[in-house]
Parts: structure tokens; sequence; C-alpha cells
């Protein structure tokens, strides 16, 4: 597993992709921060305006699912779906004698994490050194840091299993242009029940998804019952998302 | 008889209608380059791909190095090195590049194999060259070098002289010789070209429409395709007393039909003729035949070799 690993890094170290979207988020994020931390451009009612952090109300661009979900099925459309179709260099790890399970699982962690650092730690980072440059530095205070960890946290958690269904998505599209368009229609189906459906039985069930989690990751007046829902919710997801990851890439034949 | 490396039985694969593969049992022993040669579309890639467990028999089982339980069976993979179909390359990665996914990914300690493999295929001097602006000769070499990489003593390569140009194909058959010569790898290698196959094997197996028809060692295919000069005479006894005794040789056969086959002189005709009817024998026929390796091929498989 960890020679898998190791592999997986190297890979991604070496994937135009991940280092065209890494600078992308990190000029645009930058930018945007520095336009709001310097009264140029004012957005309101984002989250963190709420909880006092208004330096950093352009992180709310980063957290729109339809946003992130571009940078996160792209990222898997060159990284992983290119490595069943292109050159389908899948089968050399295939044959290289590693179990499929920890194939798949060495995958996941490399990609979840480049999903991270491009969505959530660049621009979280970005805002941090902008604001501290050109802003106030409000996020020093304890109960802003608190914000930020509980909300990221929360973001995080269905964050992973998003990146398993957009990992499946490429596993069994095996291209990255459908990698892309599946990712995007799963994400604006999801986007169209949250806000244009009214039936109440699918809106209640559409919140004990983890796609509805997101907006609940970042509401500064959640509940702790909320709280608990949101973490049970995306636990009990990923869970569930990876056996069914690795029951399909375990009986995936390879082209 | 030498250890087994691969042996199949029963092996069939269907996709839905289909039948890929019908009921296939092959061996394949330490030390032999097994070239297994059919038509495009004859099942051998697909032979191949549940070999290397990329796909999965519809029923028969697959025993590699011993091995058959799905566990020992994968942690048998790693004692293999494969080419499917394509070299599977990073196309914006250089050869070390590649080649350093494939020893992080199998755990080689140590960079030095890298270059050694390198050397061994003739792309030591690529540099930083990506592996897209390769011609298709060096892909396929960096391909057979990936699969070269952790010492293989099983190496299976499906079509590596696809797109290569005679003199390509040269080498790379060279290099498949000395690796079975000078570092004993066991090879499974699978072709259409007859004349590539027949240069290099030391046993064939012949793929069908999905059906294994024979396997043959070089030797007994030798043997089956060996030349002969054709003699009907008057009198097929004293045509082989005049044989044994003024041409000086035994190595002919008379058939139930008088028919004698002579497997010497078929560089000399005139001598075998003069000496014939010197003897008072009537020549009714002379000919040199013999099946070349693809005709043979052609009559097992029932029809023409489509080269």
């Amino acid at each position: 597993m960890s020679n898998l690993l190791r592999a997986e890094i190297f890979k991604l170290n070496r994937n135009k992709t991940f280092w065209t979207l890494s600078l992308f988020i990190m000029v645009i994020s930058t930018f945007m921060h520095f336009l709001i931390v310097t009264d140029w451009w004012v957005m309101t009612n984002s989250p963190f305006e709420y909880v006092g952090m208004s330096d950093f109300n352009a992180l709310a661009t980063f957290i729109v699912p339809l946003f992130f979900n571009v940078i996160v099925s792209t990222l898997a459309g060159f990284f992983i779906a290119t490595e069943f179709s292109q050159h389908s260099v899948i089968k050399n790890q295939i044959v290289s004698g590693h179990k499929r399970s920890h194939i798949f699982l060495a995958k996941y962690i490399v990609f979840t994490i480049g999903s991270l650092l491009v969505t959530i730690v660049i621009p979280l980072v970005t805002a941090i050194v902008v604001s501290m440059i050109f802003g106030h530095a409000e996020f020093l205070s304890t109960a802003n840091v608190e914000f930020l960890s509980k909300s990221y946290g929360l973001f995080t958690l269905p964050f992973l299993s998003f990146t398993l269904v957009v990992l499946i998505i490429a596993i069994v599209t095996e291209d990255s242009g459908r990698t892309i368009i599946f990712t995007l229609l799963l994400s604006a189906f999801m986007f169209v029940v949250e806000k244009l459906v009214t039936n109440s039985f699918i809106k209640s069930l559409y919140e004990y998804t983890f796609f509805y989690q997101f907006t609940v990751a970042f509401n500064p007046a959640l509940t702790g019952k909320e709280l608990t829902q949101s973490i049970i919710i995306g636990t009990v997801s990923f869970i569930v998302l990876i056996i069914l990851g690795k029951f399909i890439f375990k009986r995936k034949e390879i082209k | 008889m030498s250890e087994v490396i691969l042996r199949t039985q029963q092996l069939t694969k269907k996709y839905k209608k289909d039948i890929a593969l019908d009921h296939v049992s092959m061996t394949v022993r330490k030390g032999e380059i097994y070239g297994l040669i059919g038509q495009n579309g004859a099942g051998k890639s697909t032979l191949i791909r549940l070999v290397t467990g990329l796909a999965f028999p519809t029923s028969g089982t697959i025993e590699l190095f011993g091995h058959n339980e799905k566990k020992a069976y994968t942690d048998a993979l790693k004692r293999i090195g494969a080419m499917i179909e394509h070299p599977a390359i990073y196309p914006n990665m250089s050869a070390v590049e590649n080649l350093e996914v494939h020893r992080l990914q199998k755990g080689i300690p140590g960079k030095e194999c890298i270059s050694e493999t390198l050397e061994i295929v003739g792309l030591s001097k690529t540099g930083k060259k990506k592996a897209k602006n390769f011609s298709l000769g060096m892909k396929q070499r960096l391909g057979i070098a990936i699969a070269l990489l952790s010492d293989p003593e099983f190496l299976i390569l499906d079509e590596p002289t696809n797109g290569l140009d005679p003199m390509g194909i040269v080498e790379i058959r060279e290099l498949i010789k000395t690796l079975n010569r000078e570092k004993g790898i066991t090879v499974l290698i699978s072709s259409h070209i007859l004349s590539e196959l027949s240069q290099l094997a030391t046993k064939f197996g012949i793929i069908h429409k999905g059906k294994l028809l024979e396997q043959i060692t070089a030797e007994q295919l030798n043997e089956k395709c060996r030349q002969y000069l054709k003699i009907k005479v008057d009198d097929p006894s004293l045509g082989a007393t005049v044989i044994e005794t003024s041409l000086q040789t035994t190595d002919f056969e008379v058939m139930n039909d008088g028919v004698i086959k002579l497997y010497r002189y078929l560089d000399d005709v005139r001598t075998v003729s003069k000496t014939l009817t010197d003897n008072g024998l009537t020549i009714e026929h002379l000919s040199e035949e013999g099946d070349d390796l693809e005709t043979y091929f052609a009559k097992v498989i029932g029809g023409a070799f489509d080269e």
C-alpha cells in the first residue's frame, strides 16, 4: 500500500492539470481576497461576514458546490480517468501484483489530498496571507479560528464522499470529458433539488445526503443536533461509498 | 519436466453471446518462449488479459507459479512483467520518470535498476524527452522496459513488435532471446505475424476463434515442416534400395502409396534423378515438397493464415 501511495504522489506531483488548477486557484483566490480586503469589491451575505470575518468573504465562492465540482472533476478527469483511457497505464498497476482494493484506496487518498489542496487549502491559505498583509488580521481571534476549524472540518467530511463519487465516475466512464460532464450533471441535479424542488419529501430526503451537508457546514448558528447529524451523514456516506467504490473497482474489467 | 509457470484449464471467457475464449488448456514451462499464434481477434489478447488479472474468466482455472487461489495469484503477479497490446506509458513523463513510477509502485529499492533497464532496451540516452515525443519503436521499448524493471521470472508480451520497422523487430527479437538465454526468463509472446514467432519461440500455441487448436514444440514443428524430395518410381522397393546403396543415405521413408520421401539431396536433384534412371527405374514424379510454417498453420486452422 505504501508503495502505491508513493507512486500516486509521484504522479500527482508530475500532473500538469494539478499544477495548473493550483496556480489558477491561487491567482484567482489571491486576486479576489485582495479586492475584498482592500474594499474594491464588496461581497455580502457570506457565512464569514456573519461571524465578523468579512476579509474572508471571497472564500464563500470556493465552497459553492458547482464551483469546486469543476475543479475536482477536472482533476479526476486528467489524473484518474486518463489512466484508463489514454495509454491504459492502469494495466501496469493491476499486473504489479497489488490488491485491487489497495490500488483503489491509494488512488482515492492521493486524489482526495490533491482535491483538498486545490479547493480548500489554497483558498484558505491565500485568504489568511492576504488578510495578514493587507487586512485586519481579524481571523486571529479564538472564536474565528474555532469557526474556521469547525466549518472546514464539517465541510471536509462530505468532501471525502464527494471525491469518492467523482473517483467512481472517473473509473466507470474511463474518460476525462465524460467524468467532468457527469459530475457537473450530478451537481446540477443536486442544485435543482436543493433550490427548485418544493416537494417536502424530496426536500427532507435531500437533507440526509452529503450534498446538503456542504451548506450546513458553514452555518454560523449550527445547533448541536445539526452538528451531530452532519457528522453522522458524512461518516455513513463515506463508509457506504468506499465499500461501493471498492466493489466496483474489484469487478472492473480493464480493456 | 521443468517447473510449470502458467497452466490454464478449460479457460473460457464469454462476452454476452460471444465466446472470446473457449475451454483453453495450455501450459507454459520454465525456460520456454511460448509463442501464441492466431489471427487478429483469435483470442490471444483475451487470454493474456485473463492471465494478468485485467479480466475475469467465465469459467475454468488459471494457475500462475502453482497458485490459483485469488490472494496467492495476486502475489504471484509480482513475479511477472507484462506489456499488453500497447505500451502503457505516461506520455507527459520521460523514460526515467515512467520507470520511476513503476519502481515506486513495485517497491524496488535503489534507482540503479532504472538506468540498467533503459540500457538493456537501448533508451539510456533519451534524457528528459517526454514519452509522447518518442517514436513508436521507442514507446514499445519503453513498454518492454517497464515489464523488465522488476527483473521478472515470467515475461508476457502481447504483440510487442506492433508498428515496429524491420530493424526494430529484429532488435526486439534478439532482446527477448537474450533475456531468455542469459537471465532464464520464461516468455509468453503473442503475435499474428508468424515469421516473427517462428524465429523466436521454443513452443507454439495455435489459437483460432477462441480455441487452442494445438500446442507444439519448435522441434516437433520443424519435423512436421521438414522439406523432402517426393519421388514416385515404377518400383518403390528397388528405388529404396538404390537410394540406400547408391546415394548412401537412410534418411528417407517409403510411404504406403509407394511415394518415397527423401530428406537429403534437396539441393542436388539432378544426382538423384540420374542415379535412379541409371539403375533402370522410371521416374513418374520428382519434386521438392514440404510445408513451410505458414502452410502448416493454415492447415491447422483450416484456412489461409492472414498476416
